[in-house]
C-alpha cells in the first residue's frame, strides 16, 4: 500500500526547525519504460460517406472464428456450427451472430419526426429497457429471434455470441446456452523488483461553476510533483511513475448548450466556456508535466470529437505544458505499455452508454462485461457514436491488457479478475473527481488499485469524516 | 541557517495579512519545500511562546484510512483544532506538517486554494523547482526541437512560385464556384478592385513578413496550429490548391529566411487570377505592370517599405487573436479559414473572389493621404497618395487592441465578421466604395 511504503521515514518530522538549507532531499523520479500503442484508434483522413453497416460486418467476421473456438471448447469439438441459412427445425445447433435488442424506449430519430406517429419528443431516460424487449440475433445473412436461457436484460446490441439450442415451429430460436468470446490471451507482465505506481484520474472538471474540487485537485498536484507532505510521503510519490488523465478534464459546464440553436451574430462577443477552463488545464498539466510524465485522455466533454474514438487533443491548446516531452495527448480509447504492463482503457462513454441500455448498474460489472465480450463497445455505432470503419473493428480486444479501465465512474471500484487461460487483469472504475475528490493509484509491481482521497474543510462541515471518506 | 525568515514570515503575517501557505513562501523566499514547511512551523511555535497574538494554523495529515473495509490513502487539509482527531480516526499516520498560517481564522479552505494559484501562476516556471521530486525527464524543449517534432513542417515551404497553377490559393472547392459570380460583379469595379489588390497584396505580403517573427516568438502556438491544422483540412480539399495554401501557410512558421518566398507565393496565385484577388493577394512585378496609374506605382513602391513597418505594429496582435479563434470554430469554418493564408487579413471583398475568404476583421482601404517627407536633396517634400490604412469591420478605430488581454476581443471579432464576410460576400459592390468615403454597405455590420 501506498501509505505503508511512505510511512516508513522516521526521524524526519516537518514539525520541527529548519535545521540547515541543505538538509532538503531531492528524490529522483523513476523515469517508466513507455511505449504507446496508439496507432489502432487514431483516425487519419475520414470519410463518412460510408454505411456503418461494414462496421458491424468486420466485427462479425473478425469474431466469428473466435466464438466458433470456444463454441467448440464448450459444447464439445462436434458441435453444429450452422449459418442461419441452414437452420433446420428442431436440430440442436450452435449459431454465431450479432446480437440485436429491439427495444421500444430506444430513442429513435425516425420515429420523433414522423409525423404519422404524432409523437412528442420522449423526456430524457436514464434507461432504456422495458419488458418488451426483443433479442434478435443477426448473421451475414438473416436474423432469427432468441428466447430461452438468455439474459435479455444483460445483453447489448452489438455484442457477437454464440448460442446452443434448436430453432422451433414458430420459427424462433429457443437458447439452451450461450457463450462469449471471452478473454484474449495475455502476454505475462514482467516482474518488478520495486513498487512503481501509476496514477488514474479522471472527471477534473475544470471550468465549472462549482469551485470546490479545485483545492481537491491542486492536493493532488502537489502530492504529486512531490511538494506535499512529509519526506517518506514525497519519496513515495516519486515512485508515481506515471499519471492517466482518463477523461473529462473540462466540465459539462462549458459545453454550451444554445451553441447550436443561437444564431452567430448573437454570441459574437461571447468567449465559448471551454477557453478559460483550457488555460486553466493548460496551466495544471504544466505543474504536472514538469514532475510526471502525463497521459491526457480526451472525454465526453472535451474539446475534440465526438465520436469514438476521439483523437488526441490538440497540441496547440496547451501552450505552456506542450514544451515539456513529458506531456503525451493520448486518444480514447487509449492503450500503452508502462514498465511492460499493458493499459487499456477508456473515458468511459462505452460504460455509461451500456448502463443506460441494459439492467447492469455497476460500473465494474459492465467493465467485465466488455471485456468478456472481447469488445471495447459493443453498443458502437448503434447508441455510441462511433466512426464506420470498414476494414476493420479496432475496438475488439486482440491481446488483454494488465490494467483495464473505464473513467468518469460515480464511484471508486477495483477488481482483479483471472481468465481461462491464466490471464490476469486488474479492472479499474476510476471516480470521477470532481465529485468525489478522489484518485486510483495502481502498484505495477502487486497489480493493485488503492484509493487516493483529497479533502479540505468548509463551513458548513460539523463532522468532516463524512467528506473525507473515499466513495 | 539565520532567523531572518521569522521577521519576513510575521512581515507577511502580520503587516500584509496574507495567508501564508508553504507552497507560497517556498516560491517567494526561494527554499525548498520542506524548509518552508519547517520554517513556518518555527514561526507559529516561536510567535505563540512569544505572544497571545492571534495566529491561526492549518495542517495537511495525510495517512492509511480504513473505511468500510476499504483502504485508501487520504490526504486532507484540517483545521489546527481537528488536527488530533483526524490523526486519531486514521490508522497510520504518514505526515503531518503545518499548510498555511495567517492571522484570521479560516472558514473555508477556498482561500488557501486562491494563494496557491496565485504563487503558482506568478512563478509558472519554477513551479517544480523546490519540490522534493526532480523528474529527468521534464525538460522543456527549446523551439528548434519543437519544430522538428512538429509531425508536417513541409519542406515544401520554400517551393518554387510557378507552382501555382490553381487561379485562387482558396483550398475549399466551395470557393471556385463562388469566384465566377463574384468576378462579375468585379469587372464593373475593376478600376478600384484592381487598386485594392494591390494594396492588400501588399498588405498581405508585409504581413506575411511580419508573421513570420511574430511566430518565431516563444509562443509557438499559432504556427504550430496553423500547419496540423491545415494539413488535417487540405486533405480533404482539392490537391493542388492545398499545396498551395500549405505552402503558404508553412511559410510564416519556417524561419524569417523564408518570407520572401511566401509571400512571392501568393503574388503568383493572385497574377494568374483575372482581377480576382485571391485570399493572398499578389504582389509581384506582373501585378506592378498592370497598375492603373503610374502615380499608383511610384505611391506604391515608396509606400511599402512605410506600410510595412506601419502595419507591423499593428499587425502584431492579430495572428495571435485570429489563431486562437480557429480552434472553437467549427470544422467547416476552419477548413475556409486556413485557406487564407496565414495572418487572414481581409481583404476588400470586392477583390475577394471566394465567399469563403474567412479573413480576419482588419479591412484594409485606399485612403488618399498626404505624406511629408525629405527627398534625397534635402528638401521636405508633401505628396498626396493613396495609402492603405486598416480599419476593423467592428470598430471605427484603426489601432489594433495591442494588449493580450484584448486578445479574446479580436478573436471572436474574426469569428463573427466570418459570418459578415459571407454575408457581405455577395455585396460585393458595397466594398468597393472604401476610396471615395462613401457611407457603406458594410455600416450595417460596423456597430457590431
Amino acid at each position: 500500500m501506498f501509505s505503508d511504503m511512505s510511512a516508513g521515514k522516521p526521524g524526519s518530522s516537518l514539525l520541527c526547525r529548519p535545521v540547515s538549507e541543505d538538509q532538503a532531499p531531492v528524490f529522483e523520479r523513476v523515469s517508466p519504460a513507455y511505449n504507446l500503442c496508439s496507432e489502432r484508434y487514431t483516425v487519419g483522413e475520414r470519410s463518412f460517406s460510408r454505411q456503418y453497416a461494414h462496421i458491424y460486418a468486420t466485427r462479425l467476421m473478425q469474431m466469428r472464428p473466435l466464438l466458433s473456438e470456444r463454441a467448440q471448447q464448450k459444447w464439445g469439438s462436434d458441435v453444429l456450427i450452422r449459418k442461419l441459412c441452414d437452420l433446420q427445425t428442431g436440430e440442436q445447433c450452435c449459431i454465431v451472430g450479432t446480437l440485436f435488442k429491439r427495444m421500444e424506449l430506444q430513442p429513435s430519430i425516425l420515429k420523433e419526426i414522423s409525423e404519422e406517429h404524432n409523437l412528442l419528443p420522449q423526456p430524457a431516460r436514464v434507461k432504456f429497457i422495458s419488458d418488451t424487449d426483443e433479442l434478435i440475433l443477426e448473421d451475414e445473412l438473416q436474423r432469427i429471434k432468441l428466447e430461452g436461457n438468455i439474459h435479455r436484460d444483460k445483453c447489448v446490441t452489438g455484442s457477437v455470441v454464440a448460442v446452443f439450442g434448436a430453432e422451433k415451429n414458430d420459427g424462433k430460436f429457443t437458447v439452451e446456452d450461450f457463450c462469449l468470446a471471452d478473454l484474449p490471451l495475455q502476454t505475462p507482465r514482467p516482474v518488478l523488483t520495486s513498487d512503481r505506481f501509476v496514477l488514474l484520474v479522471s472527471g477534473l472538471g475544470l471550468g465549472s461553476s462549482n469551485a470546490d474540487s479545485m483545492l481537491g485537485l491542486q492536493l493532488l498536484v502537489d502530492m504529486v510533483t512531490g511538494q506535499l507532505g512529509g519526506e517518506g510521503e514525497q519519496s513515495g510519490a516519486a515512485n508515481i511513475s506515471r499519471v492517466l488523465l482518463a477523461g473529462n478534464l473540462l466540465s459539462q459546464n462549458t459545453q454550451d448548450k444554445d451553441a447550436h440553436t443561437k444564431p452567430k451574430f448573437l454570441t459574437k462577443k461571447t468567449q465559448a466556456g471551454s477557453v478559460e477552463a483550457m488555460r486553466l488545464l493548460d496551466e495544471l498539466l504544466h505543474q504536472l508535466a514538469a514532475s510526471v510524465p502525463v497521459d491526457v485522455m480526451p472525454g465526453q466533454f472535451d474539446p475534440t470529437n465526438y465520436t469514438l474514438p476521439q483523437q488526441p487533443l490538440h497540441r496547440c491548446m496547451f501552450p505552456l505544458a506542450s514544451v515539456f516531452p513529458t506531456l503525451t495527448l493520448a486518444s480514447n480509447p487509449h492503450q500503452a505499455h508502462i514498465h511492460g504492463v499493458r493499459f487499456l482503457g477508456t473515458s468511459g462513454q462505452n460504460v455509461c452508454d451500456i448502463q443506460k441500455y441494459s439492467s447492469m448498474e455497476d460500473h465494474l460489472e459492465i467493465l467485465e462485461e466488455t471485456l468478456r465480450l472481447r469488445h471495447l463497445a459493443p453498443t458502437a455505432p448503434d447508441t455510441l457514436g462511433c466512426y464506420p470503419f470498414y476494414q476493420k473493428d479496432p475496438f475488439i480486444l486482440e491481446e488483454c491488457p494488465h490494467v483495464y479501465f473505464s473513467g468518469n465512474a460515480p464511484e471508486f471500484g477495483s477488481k482483479l479478475i483471472t481468465g481461462a487461460d491464466g490471464q490476469e487483469v486488474l479492472l479499474v472504475c476510476v471516480p470521477d473527481f470532481s465529485s468525489c475528490q478522489t484518485a486510483c493509484l495502481v502498484n505495477l509491481r502487486t497489480l493493485t488499485c488503492e484509493p487516493l482521497a483529497f479533502s479540505a474543510f468548509s463551513a458548513h462541515e460539523e463532522d468532516e469524516s463524512e467528506m473525507n471518506v473515499s466513495h | 541557517m539565520d532567523e531572518l525568515y521569522l521577521d519576513n514570515i510575521d512581515e507577511f503575517v502580520n503587516d500584509h495579512d496574507k495567508i501564508v501557505t508553504y507552497k507560497w513562501l517556498s516560491l517567494t523566499l526561494g527554499v525548498h519545500v520542506n524548509t518552508a514547511k519547517q520554517m513556518l512551523y518555527h514561526y507559529l511555535d516561536h510567535k505563540r511562546k512569544e505572544s497571545s497574538a492571534p495566529l491561526h494554523a492549518t495542517y495537511l495529515v495525510s495517512g492509511k484510512f480504513v473505511d468500510n473495509g476499504q483502504t485508501s490513502h487520504k490526504v486532507s487539509v484540517v483545521k489546527e483544532d481537528q488536527l488530533e482527531d483526524v490523526k486519531s480516526r486514521m490508522s497510520l499516520v504518514v505526515s503531518v506538517h503545518v499548510y498555511s498560517v495567517q492571522k484570521a481564522l479560516l472558514k473555508d479552505s477556498g482561500p488557501l486554494y486562491g494563494v496557491d494559484y496565485d504563487a503558482v501562476k506568478d512563478n509558472l516556471k519554477n513551479c517544480s523547482r523546490y519540490s522534493a521530486i526532480r523528474c529527468a525527464s521534464a525538460v522543456p524543449r527549446s523551439s528548434v526541437e519543437l519544430q522538428q517534432a512538429r509531425p508536417t513542417q513541409p519542406a515544401p515551404a520554400p517551393e518554387p512560385e510557378h507552382k501555382k497553377s490553381t487561379t485562387n490559393g482558396d483550398a475549399t472547392p466551395a470557393s471556385k464556384p463562388s469566384t465566377k459570380p463574384q468576378k462579375g460583379i468585379m469587372g464593373m469595379f475593376a478600376n478600384k478592385s484592381a487598386l485594392k489588390n494591390q494594396d492588400s497584396g501588399k498588405e498581405v505580403k508585409s504581413e506575411q513578413k511580419e508573421d513570420a517573427p511574430v511566430v518565431d516568438e516563444p509562443k509557438s502556438k499559432p504556427a504550430a496550429k496553423a500547419n496540423p491544422m491545415m494539413n488535417f483540412f487540405s486533405s480533404q480539399a482539392a490537391k493542388k490548391p492545398d499545396k498551395t495554401v500549405k505552402q503558404e501557410e508553412a511559410a510564416p512558421s519556417s524561419s524569417s529566411a523564408e518570407q520572401q518566398r511566401p509571400s512571392s507565393q501568393p503574388e503568383e496565385t493572385q497574377a494568374a487570377a483575372a482581377a480576382a484577388a485571391a485570399v493572398e493577394p499578389p504582389k509581384n512585378s506582373k501585378k506592378d505592370s498592370r497598375s492603373k496609374t503610374k502615380r499608383m506605382e511610384d505611391s506604391d513602391s515608396e509606400e511599402e517599405k512605410m506600410d510595412k513597418k506601419k502595419r507591423r505594429r499593428i499587425k502584431k496582435p492579430e495572428p495571435d487573436s485570429s489563431d486562437e479563434d480557429v480552434i472553437p470554430d467549427s470544422p467547416q469554418q476552419m477548413e475556409t479559414r486556413e485557406a487564407s493564408p496565414s495572418p487572414k487579413k481581409k481583404v476588400e471583398s470586392v477583390s475577394q473572389s471566394h465567399g469563403n475568404c474567412e479573413m480576419k476583421t482588419r479591412k484594409r482601404r485606399r485612403v488618399l493621404k498626404s505624406r511629408t517627407f525629405v527627398d534625397d536633396e534635402g528638401c521636405i517634400v508633401t505628396e498626396k497618395g493613396y495609402e492603405s490604412e486598416s480599419y476593423s469591420e467592428a470598430e471605427d478605430d484603426v489601432q489594433a487592441p495591442k494588449h493580450a488581454a484584448k486578445d479574446p476581443l479580436p478573436a471572436k471579432q474574426p469569428a463573427s465578421s466570418k459570418q459578415d464576410d459571407k454575408k457581405s460576400q455577395k455585396k460585393a459592390s458595397a466594398n468597393s466604395n472604401k476610396g471615395t468615403k462613401q457611407a457603406s454597405i458594410m455600416g450595417f455590420f460596423q456597430k457590431k
